[in-house]
C-alpha cells in the first residue's frame, strides 16, 4: 500500500513553520518549504484526482511542471484557478484545493463507470462516433461533448487577484536557476553585465535541491548568495520564461500575477531537462512515480516510502534515487531493463543492500487503486511487494524555449532525446537543457554558455573558466529500451493526463495517423496543460517502431508558447474594467457631466447623447431637442470631428488630388464640402474643407473616420507624392467646436459676438472668418449638418468650455439649450446627408447620390476603380428616402427592404441605414439603400424587420426630406 | 481673455512613496514644419532625435524628419516654415520620484534605464494604445506629453500602474 513517512530531519523543508491548507475541504498541514504535492503526500493523500477519460485514480507521479497527474483548483469565486500544478506549487498558508474531474471523490468517483466502457473511447472516438446518423450530427453533439470535455472548470466570478504588466531590458537572459544557470548567471554578473535569472520554481538550485550532494549544496548556497549581493543581477524565482519571440523577446509570467516582457540582448537557456515514464501496464496506477519525483521527496522534501520501493529504469539515473532512498532505510530493489549494467552502479548498490535485477521489465501492477505489490518480467519474474514504483525512461531536455522561434529540434541517438536543433543568433544553451547530464557538467557548461554570451556582447575581456566542485558526476548510460507493449490485463499509458494509451497509438498507426502531427490530433497526445512533456517521446518511439524508421525520422510536434498554462487575466493584466480600453473626451465633457448630459460611446469618445432638459429617456428627449434646432437654436459638441491641419505650397494641389471634388480654386475664406475615395474607388469619408490662406486649409472628416483619414493623407503626402509641398498636423484634440443652429442661430451668435459682421455679406453660406474673441483665436464656419442656418464655432480646446458657456449664457434670452447627440443625428436624417452609417466602406459616390460630385478634369484618388463594370452597374444599392405609411408602427434601422410584390425571403433589395422620427413631417422616415435607388421613386415598399416578425409599408422618397431648395441655409 | 482650462484640470495630483504625478499645464507648444534647412535656421540648430534641445526660452524635439515641436517661446523668424499651435492638444503630466523610472516601465516598452534614458533624452511612444512622447527632464523627473483628449485615460493607466508596483 503506498504510504509515505516524513524524515525527523534533513530537506529543505522549515519545520518551525507548519502552515494549515485544505484538501478537499478536509484540513491539512505541511511546511514552509513544500509544494501542495509533497504535504498532501506527507498527509499520505495518495489518490489526488481522477484521469480525463476514464476517470481512473490518479496520484502525484513527478516533481515539477511535468506533472500530468496532480491538478488542482485552488481558491473560490474571484481567486478560482484551475490546473494549478500540485508538485510546482508553493505551499501557503491558507490554501484551498480541490481535485478536479473527480466527484464525489478521487477516492470514490462516480463517473468512473467510463472506465467500462473503455473500449469505445479509443482512438478517433469523437470523430468515429459523432459523425452519424444524420449530416449535421457533429453540431448537435459537439455542446454535449464541450460540456464533457476541458480540465478543470473555472468560475464565472470577476477575477478578484490584479494581473500587472512590465517591461524590462537586460543584458544576458538566464532561463532556469539549476546548475547550468547559477554557472551562467554568475560567470555573466562578474563580467558586470545586467543579468535577469528566471527560475519557474520558489528556491534556485534545480536539480541541486534534489540531490544530497555536500560539495554541488556548498556550491550552489553560495553561488545563490553570490547573485543576491549583485547589484548587476535580478533574480526572479517562481517566474516560468513563456515563449521566445524575434527580437530576443522573452515573456515571463512571474508569481502568477504578473507579466513581464523582457528584452534581451542575449538568451542562455538552462531550463533542464525532466524524466519519462516508462510504458507498461497499469503505470499511471497511485504510487507510480518518476524516479526523480521519489528522489526530491526524500532530499528536499523528507519524505520517503514507508518501507519498501521497486524501480524500474533504462538508464542509470535512477540509481541516485535508489542510492538516496536506501540511505534513507528504505528497502529498494531495481529492476533495470538493460543487459549491460556498469559493475560501479552493481557495486555500489550491492553495497547499501539493494538488490538490482538486470533485464527485468514490470509485467504486472499490483493496486487497490494504489500500488500493492509488483510482479516483475523477464529474467526474474518475482513479484515485490512495495509502497511505490519509481520509473525512469530517461530524460528529456526541455528544448520548447529553444524551437519557439521555429528551429526544429535534433535527436540525439547517444542520450536517446531530443537536443535543441540550432539557436538563433544571440542564443545560448547549457546544460541539461542542451544534452549535457550531470551536475557538474553542467556548471561548467553553463560558465562556458556566459562567456560565449558575453562575446556576442563585444566584451572584450570574458572571465576565466569557473572551478568546479569537488567530486564526480555519476555518469549517464541509457539503452533506449521502450517496452511499450500492452497485453489485455491493463492499459499502458503514454500520455497520463489525456489517457492516451499504446494501444491507442498502435491503433491510430493502423488507420494511417502515423504522421506525428496527425497522431498529436487524432489521439490528443501531447495536448492539454502538459503538452505532453512526459508523453511525447514515448510516443515518438513507440511510433517510429512501427513505422520502422528512427524516432529522429519521426520527428516533434510543434512547440509553441506558453511552456505552462496562463491565465487569461495574466495575458489581460491591467486592461481590464474602466481600463479595458482608452476612452477619449471632449474639452466640453465635465460641462457636460455637470448639465444633465447622458453620455453614449461613439468609437472611443464618450459623447453627450441627450440631455435631461429635453427628457428622461432618448426618445422623448432627441425629439424635443430637434425641435429646440428646427423651431429656435441650439448648441452641440462637434469637437470630436477630426480636424487636419494641411499647409504648404502644395496644399491645393494635395487637396485636389485625395478629394472627387476640386480645392485647388477654392477662394480664400470659404468652406466646400468634400468627398474623398479608398483607391479602390469606394466612399471613404466626407467633411468640409476650408480655405484659411493660399498656404494653409483647415479639413475635417467624421468622427468615426478621423483617424483613418490622418493616417491615409499621412500616407498619400510622404509615400505616392513626396515631390509636394504638404505638411499636416492633426487638430483634432487642439481645437474644439461646436454647431449652432436653427432660425435664430444668427441672433444668438450675434449676442455672444458683438460687433462681428455675420450678414449674408460678412459671412456667407459657406463662408469662414477668423476672429479673435477676447484673446482667443476663434473660427466662425457657417455651415450645416442640420439644415437648418447653422455655425460651427472652433477654438483652442483650453478655451472651448468658457466659450460654450459663454454662447450658452450670451443667448439665454432667446432660449438656447444644447442639444445632443441623437438629434444631431437624427436632424441630418431630415436633411438627407449622408453620415458613418452609409460610409461604410462598401459604397460608391453614385449610391449615395454624389457622382454629380466628382470632377472630369482632374485625376484623383480612387477615380480609375470607381469605374469598374461591377461599381457602374445601374441596379446598384443607392441611396433613397422612405416614409412610414403606417401610422402607429415604427421604421427599424437595419430593415430589410423587399418591393411590394417580392417574397419576404433572404437579402431582400437592400436595408435600411438610418431611421428618425421626423418632427417636420410628423411621422417616421428613413434613409437606405435600394436596389435601382431613386429610379423608384413613389413607389410602395415593404421593410422587413425580422428579428422582430415585423413588416411595415414604406414609401421610396427623394432623401431630402426638407428645405431641398436651400432657403433656410441661405437665411 | 476667456479662461482658460488644461485637459486634466489643475487639481491633477498623485502621490505614492517615491511616485508624484500632477499636470504640468499652462505650457505653450508649436510645431514647426518644413525642409531641414528651414528648421535649422529657425531652430539655429536642429535637435536630435531622441534628444531634448533645451534652451533657456524654449525646448525643442525632433518629432519627424520634417516636423519640430517646441515647447516655449516659438522662434522669432519662421520662414519657409508651417506653424501650427498645439498648446490645447496635448496635457503634460509631470512625474518624479524613485520609483518613476519603474512606473515608465510597467507602461511602456523602452528601456528606461539611467543609463539607456539619461536626461536630455525623449522617447516617442505609446502608453494604453494612445500615443505619448516622454522627455527626461532630470536623473528622477520627467515630462510626458499625451494627447487631451485621452488625458483622462492616460492619467488613469498611471495612477493604477503606479498602485501596482
Amino acid at each position: 500500500m503506498t504510504s509515505f513517512r516524513r524524515l525527523s530531519q534533513g530537506g529543505r523543508i522549515d519545520r518551525g513553520r507548519p502552515l494549515n491548507f485544505t484538501f478537499n475541504g478536509g484540513k491539512r498541514q505541511g511546511f514552509a518549504g513544500d509544494t501542495l504535492a509533497s504535504a498532501l503526500l506527507a498527509a499520505n493523500d495518495i489518490v489526488v484526482g481522477r484521469s480525463f477519460k476514464y476517470h481512473r485514480p490518479r496520484g502525484v507521479m513527478g516533481a515539477g511542471l511535468e506533472e500530468p497527474n496532480a491538478l488542482f483548483t485552488t481558491g473560490k469565486g474571484g481567486t478560482e484557478e484551475p490546473n494549478a500544478i500540485g508538485p510546482a506549487l508553493e505551499l501557503r498558508d491558507g490554501l484551498a484545493a480541490r481535485s478536479q474531474n473527480a466527484w464525489p471523490s478521487p477516492r470514490f468517483d462516480l463517473m468512473a463507470v467510463n472506465s467500462l466502457a473503455s473500449p469505445l473511447f479509443a482512438s478517433g472516438f469523437y470523430y468515429k462516433t459523432f459523425i452519424g446518423p444524420f449530416q449535421k450530427s457533429w453540431m448537435f453533439y459537439e455542446p454535449f461533448i464541450r460540456r464533457a470535455a476541458g480540465l478543470g472548470k473555472t468560475s464565472y466570478a470577476a477575477d478578484d487577484v490584479r494581473h500587472e504588466t512590465r517591461n524590462a531590458f537586460c543584458d544576458v537572459l538566464v532561463v532556469g536557476a539549476g546548475p547550468a544557470g547559477l554557472a551562467a548567471a554568475l560567470a555573466a554578473a562578474r563580467s558586470g553585465v545586467s543579468v535577469v535569472l528566471a527560475e519557474q520554481d520558489f528556491e534556485l538550485g534545480g536539480q541541486l535541491l534534489s540531490g544530497a550532494d555536500a560539495a554541488l549544496e556548498a556550491w550552489r548556497a553560495e553561488t545563490v548568495a553570490a547573485l543576491q549581493a549583485a547589484e548587476n543581477v535580478r533574480l526572479l524565482p517562481r517566474a516560468v520564461v513563456q515563449g521566445i519571440y524575434d527580437g530576443n523577446h522573452a515573456i515571463i509570467s512571474v508569481g502568477g500575477t504578473a507579466l513581464e516582457s523582457l528584452r534581451a540582448r542575449s538568451i542562455i537557456y538552462a531550463a533542464g531537462a525532466v524524466e519519462r515514464p516508462l510504458v507498461f501496464e497499469n503505470n499511471d496506477r497511485p504510487g507510480v512515480m518518476l524516479a526523480s519525483a521519489l528522489r526530491s521527496l526524500a532530499n528536499r522534501f523528507a519524505l520517503v516510502p514507508s518501507q519498501r520501493a521497486v524501480l524500474l529504469t533504462n538508464n542509470d539515473s535512477a540509481y541516485e534515487a535508489a542510492f538516496d532512498l536506501a540511505a534513507h532505510g528504505v528497502a529498494v530493489t531495481v529492476a533495470d531493463l538493460r543487459r549491460e549494467i556498469s559493475g560501479a552502479l552493481m557495486s555500489r548498490a550491492a553495497g547499501q543492500g539493494i538488490v538490482v535485477f538486470p533485464e527485468s521489465g514490470i509485467a504486472e501492477v499490483i493496486a487497490k487503486p494504489d500500488v500493492r505489490a509488483v510482479k516483475l518480467s523477464g529474467r526474474h519474474a518475482v513479484t515485490i511487494e512495495c509502497d511505490v514504483l519509481g520509473m525512469s525512461g530517461g530524460w528529456s531536455p526541455l528544448v520548447h524555449l529553444t524551437a519557439h522561434g521555429g528551429i526544429k529540434p535534433r535527436y540525439d541517438e547517444a542520450i536517446a532525446a531530443f537536443v535543441p536543433g540550432a539557436f538563433a543568433s544571440g542564443h545560448f544553451a547549457a546544460g541539461a537543457c542542451n544534452g549535457v547530464f550531470g551536475s557538474r557538467a553542467a556548471i561548467a557548461s553553463g560558465d562556458a554558455a556566459a562567456r560565449a554570451a558575453l562575446g556576442h556582447l563585444g566584451r572584450a575581456k570574458l572571465p576565466a573558466a569557473a572551478t568546479l566542485p569537488e567530486g564526480e558526476d555519476l555518469a549517464y548510460a541509457i539503452t533506449p529500451v521502450w517496452n511499450a507493449t500492452q497485453g489485455s490485463k491493463g492499459k499502458a499509458f503514454v500520455d497520463f493526463q489525456n489517457d492516451v494509451t499504446a494501444k491507442d497509438v498502435a491503433q491510430a498507426h493502423d488507420e494511417g495517423y502515423s504522421n506525428i502531427e496527425h497522431l498529436k490530433r487524432y489521439t490528443t497526445l501531447g495536448m492539454g496543460t502538459d503538452q505532453g512533456k512526459t508523453s511525447n517521446i514515448n510516443a515518438l518511439a513507440i511510433m517510429a517502431g512501427l513505422r520502422g524508421v528512427g524516432i529522429g525520422d519521426v520527428g516533434t510536434t510543434t512547440f509553441r508558447p506558453p511552456f505552462t498554462p496562463l491565465t487569461v487575466g495574466a495575458i489581460a493584466g491591467r486592461s481590464v474594467g474602466h481600463h479595458f480600453r482608452p476612452t477619449r473626451r471632449s474639452p466640453l465633457h465635465d460641462w457636460h457631466q455637470k448639465n444633465g448630459a447622458t453620455f453614449i460611446e461613439a468609437g472611443l469618445w464618450k459623447r453627450a447623447w441627450y440631455y435631461d432638459w429635453a427628457g428622461k429617456t432618448p426618445q422623448e428627449a432627441y425629439v424635443k431637442e430637434m425641435e429646440l434646432v428646427r423651431h429656435n437654436v441650439g448648441l452641440s459638441d462637434v469637437s470630436t470631428l477630426g480636424k487636419i491641419d494641411v499647409q504648404g505650397r502644395d496644399a491645393g494641389e494635395f487637396l485636389n488630388r485625395v478629394y472627387v471634388n476640386g480645392f485647388a480654386k477654392l477662394p480664400v475664406g470659404k468652406a466646400r464640402y468634400g468627398v474623398m475615395l479608398n483607391d479602390d474607388g469606394l466612399v471613404l469619408d466626407d467633411g468640409t474643407t476650408s480655405r484659411i490662406s493660399e498656404t494653409q486649409y483647415y479639413l475635417t472628416t467624421t468622427t468615426a473616420q478621423a483617424g483613418e483619414v490622418m493616417s491615409w493623407l499621412e500616407f498619400l503626402a510622404q509615400c505616392h507624392w513626396p515631390e509636394l509641398d504638404v505638411h499636416l498636423a492633426s487638430l483634432t484634440d487642439e481645437w474644439g467646436g461646436m454647431s449652432l443652429a436653427g432660425p435664430k442661430a444668427r441672433e444668438a451668435l450675434a449676442l455672444a459676438l458683438p460687433g462681428v459682421d455675420l450678414s449674408n455679406e460678412g459671412l456667407p453660406y459657406m463662408g469662414v472668418k477668423d476672429i479673435t474673441f477676447e484673446g482667443v483665436p476663434v473660427r466662425l464656419l457657417r455651415l450645416s449638418f442640420s439644415g437648418e442656418l447653422g455655425y460651427e464655432i472652433h477654438c483652442p480646446a483650453n478655451y472651448t468650455e468658457a466659450l460654450w458657456e459663454h454662447l450658452l449664457k450670451a443667448a439665454a434670452p432667446l432660449g438656447i439649450k444644447p442639444y445632443g447627440l441623437e438629434s444631431l443625428a437624427s436632424l441630418r436624417i431630415e436633411k438627407g446627408h449622408v453620415a458613418g452609417l452609409e460610409l461604410d466602406h462598401r459604397n460608391s459616390l453614385d449610391d449615395l447620390g454624389l457622382g454629380k460630385m466628382a470632377s472630369a478634369t482632374k485625376p484623383f484618388v480612387g477615380d480609375v476603380l470607381r469605374q469598374r463594370e461591377d461599381m457602374m452597374a445601374p441596379e446598384r444599392w443607392s441611396l433613397v428616402g422612405l416614409e412610414l405609411l403606417e401610422a402607429g408602427k415604427t421604421l427599424r434601422g437595419g430593415s430589410i427592404l423587399f418591393a411590394a410584390n417580392d417574397e419576404i425571403k433572404g437579402h431582400g433589395r437592400g436595408y435600411i441605414t438610418s431611421v428618425t422620427w421626423s418632427v417636420e413631417l410628423q411621422r417616421f422616415i428613413a434613409l437606405g439603400l435600394y436596389q435601382g435607388g431613386l429610379k423608384h421613386e413613389g413607389e410602395e415598399i415593404i421593410c422587413a424587420f425580422p428579428l422582430k416578425n415585423e413588416q411595415v409599408k414604406a414609401r421610396i422618397v427623394s432623401p431630402m426630406f426638407i428645405d431641398s431648395k436651400g432657403t433656410r441655409l441661405h437665411a | 481673455m476667456l479662461e482658460a482650462r488644461s485637459p486634466l484640470g489643475t487639481a491633477a495630483h498623485f502621490d505614492l512613496p517615491g511616485i508624484t504625478l500632477r499636470e504640468a499645464a499652462g505650457f505653450t507648444l508649436t510645431q514647426l514644419a518644413g525642409e531641414e534647412k528651414a528648421l535649422k535656421k529657425a531652430c539655429g540648430k536642429l535637435p536630435a532625435f531622441g534628444k531634448a534641445d533645451v534652451q533657456e526660452a524654449a525646448t525643442s524635439f525632433r518629432i519627424a524628419p520634417s516636423q519640430v515641436w517646441v515647447v516655449g517661446a516659438a522662434p522669432g523668424k519662421l520662414a519657409g516654415l508651417h506653424v501650427t499651435p498645439l498648446s490645447s492638444g496635448r496635457t503634460r503630466i509631470a512625474l518624479e520620484g524613485a520609483r518613476a523610472r519603474a512606473l515608465l516601465a510597467a507602461c511602456a516598452a523602452v528601456d528606461f534605464a539611467l543609463e539607456s534614458f539619461a536626461p536630455g533624452q525623449v522617447a516617442m511612444t505609446g502608453f494604453h494604445h494612445t500615443p505619448v512622447l516622454i522627455h527626461c527632464t532630470g536623473e528622477d523627473t520627467f515630462h510626458i506629453y499625451a494627447m487631451r483628449s485621452f488625458a483622462h485615460s492616460v492619467w488613469g493607466w498611471l495612477v493604477d500602474a503606479a498602485q501596482g508596483l
